[in-house]
């Protein structure tokens, strides 16, 4: 069945609602409304207030909330209605919840997960990817999925989980892409990345709306002789450092792209991975392609500025093809 | 220079005109209010506190804290409880025995130099953190603050637990992960860990109560903020969550005048803080802090007000932080008339004399068996302490994740009964927010 990367979600929400009686949904505005961005339509008719909790505009109540009902068995879904906003949570979910299972063994199976990602002209509250703010918190599952059929594979698992994860859903793709998903249950393993292009010349590592933006860019790198192979990471807390060091050894060239700021942004921390694990096999320096270290603009040329675009991906390969 | 811009304002108080306590009102006063807190203290004290300029010998001005007020008023008794029976009296007061001198063995310990980091002390609190925890049944929850040590054993844990926590040692509860009251068990004591930003265990807390509600049970569940702490913003999230959810949370605001060294005055200027319930549209009540049958009785209908689903109570206790923030501060910045005027109301001591004096249901022998025998438990606790082991440094790894099997998740109280509506998948096309 075809679906859009939205209604994958959905999809995999609602399964594990009916399949799970302790998986319960909190947010804003996710009741009658169905949240802003749909994701929850119709799922109060279906399973009832209780299970589907309109809250107060509390982001750390939320989670606060979403933890305390996780200590008790349930399986909690909280919504951020953008994930700009989870920054008013943060405490909650680096203190509280991401300690929780190192320092006193209770496990917190709760899931995290809302819209984030520019090309929609958000602005800077709208437009953010914060993953960062999560990858350096020891505890917390980070998931960033860039495919419907993923996308549902991840949540379903996320919502499986007896760890405390948050899932960025990229709201460019909500209703942008469309994809084969399933009708029979599965779930996507957490932590493991895939090779959703196969190539010889010269790796991108990457995830979530950029592994679109890597495709169109070999298309056109095709022309040219480059043959791109790229790696979506899926999840980029824990990293699947084997998947990382085994694309560098095909390859020996990478380029690593995200939409966030350059500046502490997950290619470092991938580059440094690449150090450990792969550094005889590179051929050439390891590239970073992201967004400016600024807040993310509002207006169009701006915001086009800022994040990396497929023009960006073409250059940078054909400079590094020439190592 | 600084000093000297606040030097007009200081003679007159830290933070504006406030009146506590109810020497006068303010110009908003009570005549306006169409509502009420029950107030169950037998004494309201008039104390507050400001700040002032002292010149010392050398002329040279120092900002210092001096507390006004009647400082020579009469201690009050002890209230009757309208619940609690003379073996539970007895059981509320030796639980307090052992908070104090279960700190008191820290504090040698510490002296020993073989507790890793400070010591948190309940001196002075030791009615609210035992009499509140006293009232919670075998099923509800609860979290405690660093002063609520009490509340700890008074749940089933031991003195050796909180002690090796000091410590440091493989056999705390954390294994030496973390200190003090900070640990938790939801498998048998239902306690949720604290952690040491102030106000995020309110709406934990009332997740809690939430999951068990989804699971047919109405529980209740208690935890504390300080007057200091409830200036954070997660409490008054995490608080309205509870009273638009109506959950069963007992939330003890526990004013003991200093957050660390910044006096009530200067964190808040409402009167009470307990009036902040009729802001959240829950009870609100007052009780003395210091009298356990005032504190236990207060707790009780609020445990019983969550047990029948109707929601969240706000008990704010008044009391007197008796010493530092923690052992490395001598609290020289409160003005010692305030340590004068609290020592007389002594938790402990007042109890004691309620017990065997006025009410006779203790003997002097029995009571003095009663303090010999707390006296020994102590030591032997103190004993288990300090021959656990110090944990190996290999041990500081693993357990980040919850992962091979270490954990089972199941609902607590029962898998949830769920009515499913008639609705049916359907894919949406809907509007939605940035295309």
């Amino acid at each position: 069945m075809q679906l859009t990367y939205l209604e994958a979600i959905r999809q995999g929400i609602w399964e594990e609602m009916d399949r799970d009686p302790s998986v319960f949904c909190l947010g804003e505005d996710i009741g009658i409304y169905g949240g802003a961005f749909k994701v929850t339509d119709g799922f109060i008719d279906r399973f009832g207030p209780e299970r589907v909790i309109d809250t107060p505009i509390a982001e750390s109540a939320i989670v606060g909330a979403a933890f305390g009902a996780s200590l008790t068995g349930m399986r909690p879904v909280a919504e951020f209605q953008f994930m700009d906003f989870i920054g008013c949570a943060f405490n909650q979910i680096s203190n509280m919840v991401a300690k929780t299972h190192y320092l006193w063994g209770a496990p917190a199976p709760l899931v995290l997960r809302g819209p984030s990602g520019g090309y929609v002209h958000g602005g800077p509250f709208h437009s953010q990817n914060p993953e960062m703010w999560f990858v350096h918190n020891p505890g917390l599952k980070v998931i960033c999925p860039a495919t419907p059929y993923d996308a549902k594979g991840l949540i379903k698992a996320a919502i499986r989980d007896n760890n405390p994860c948050i899932f960025f859903e990229h709201k460019y793709l909500y209703r942008r892409i469309k994809g084969e998903v399933p009708a029979e249950d599965y779930v996507v393993p957490i932590g493991k990345a895939n090779i959703v292009r196969e190539g010889r010349d010269l790796s991108i590592i990457t995830y979530a709306a950029m592994v679109h933006t890597a495709l169109e860019a070999a298309e056109v790198l095709k022309n040219d002789g480059i043959d791109l192979e790229i790696l979506d990471l899926r999840t980029v807390s824990p990293l699947d450092r084997e998947a990382i060091a085994q694309t560098v050894k095909k390859t020996n060239k990478v380029i690593i792209l995200h939409e966030h700021s350059r500046t502490g942004g997950l290619a470092g921390e991938i580059a440094a991975i690449i150090n450990e694990e792969a550094f005889d096999d590179l051929d050439g320096p390891i590239v970073r392609i992201a967004g400016l270290d600024s807040a993310i603009p509002f207006s169009p040329p701006q915001e086009e500025h800022y994040l990396p675009k497929v023009s960006d991906v073409v250059r940078e390969a054909r400079r590094l093809k020439a190592y | 220079m600084a000093i000297k811009k606040t030097k007009s304002t200081a003679k007159h108080s830290s933070n504006g005109n406030r009146r506590r306590n109810g020497t006068s009102q303010p110009k908003s006063g009570n005549s306006s209010r169409t509502y009420s807190i029950p107030d169950f203290r037998l004494e309201h004290p008039d104390l507050s506190v400001r700040q002032t300029i002292e010149k010392d010998k050398d002329g040279a001005e120092h900002v210092r804290y001096e507390v006004t007020g009647n400082l020579n008023a009469p201690v009050p008794p002890i209230r009757d409880s309208t619940y609690l029976d003379k073996k539970q009296c007895v059981e509320i007061y030796r639980y307090m025995l052992l908070n104090r001198k279960m700190e008191v063995a820290l504090e040698n310990l510490y002296k020993q130099g073989k507790v890793v980091g400070g010591v948190y002390f309940g001196l002075g609190q030791e009615a609210c953190s035992c009499a509140s925890a006293y009232a919670l049944d075998k099923d509800d929850w609860f979290a405690p603050m660093i002063r609520n040590q009490g509340s700890l054993l008074v749940r089933g844990f031991r003195a050796s637990d909180t002690m090796m926590q000091y410590m440091a040692k493989a056999n705390s509860p954390t294994h030496g992960r973390d200190g003090t009251s900070h640990f938790g068990d939801i498998e048998k004591r239902n306690m949720v860990s604290p952690i040491s930003m102030l106000g995020d265990l309110i709406p934990v807390l009332s997740g809690v109560a939430l999951g068990a509600r989804l699971q047919g049970r109405n529980i209740a569940v208690m935890t504390y903020i300080g007057d200091g702490g409830q200036s954070t913003g997660v409490t008054y999230e995490g608080i309205n969550f509870a009273a638009v959810q109506n959950l069963g949370l007992v939330l003890f605001v526990e004013s003991n005048e200093w957050a660390y060294s910044t006096p009530s005055e200067m964190q808040y200027v409402c009167k009470d803080l307990a009036e902040r319930a009729i802001g959240y549209g829950i009870p609100g009540v007052i009780v003395d802090g210091t009298d356990a049958c005032q504190v236990y009785d207060a707790a009780r209908d609020a445990v019983e007000r969550a047990h029948r689903g109707e929601g969240p109570t706000l008990i704010e206790a008044k009391m007197m932080r008796m010493k530092g923030h923690a052992i490395h501060d001598a609290a020289a910045y409160v003005p010692k008339p305030m340590f004068e005027f609290w020592k007389k109301r002594d938790p402990i001591a007042r109890f004691e004399n309620y017990l065997v004096k006025e009410k006779k249901w203790l003997t002097a022998k029995e009571n003095s068996e009663l303090i010999a025998d707390v006296e020994r438990v102590i030591e032997a606790e103190r004993e288990i302490a300090v021959n656990s082991p110090m944990p190996t440094p290999e041990s500081a790894e693993g357990g980040v994740f919850c992962e091979n099997g270490c954990h089972e998740i199941k609902p607590k109280y029962g898998m949830p009964r769920v009515k499913k509506g008639t609705g049916s998948f359907k894919q949406t096309e809907a509007a939605a927010h940035l295309k």
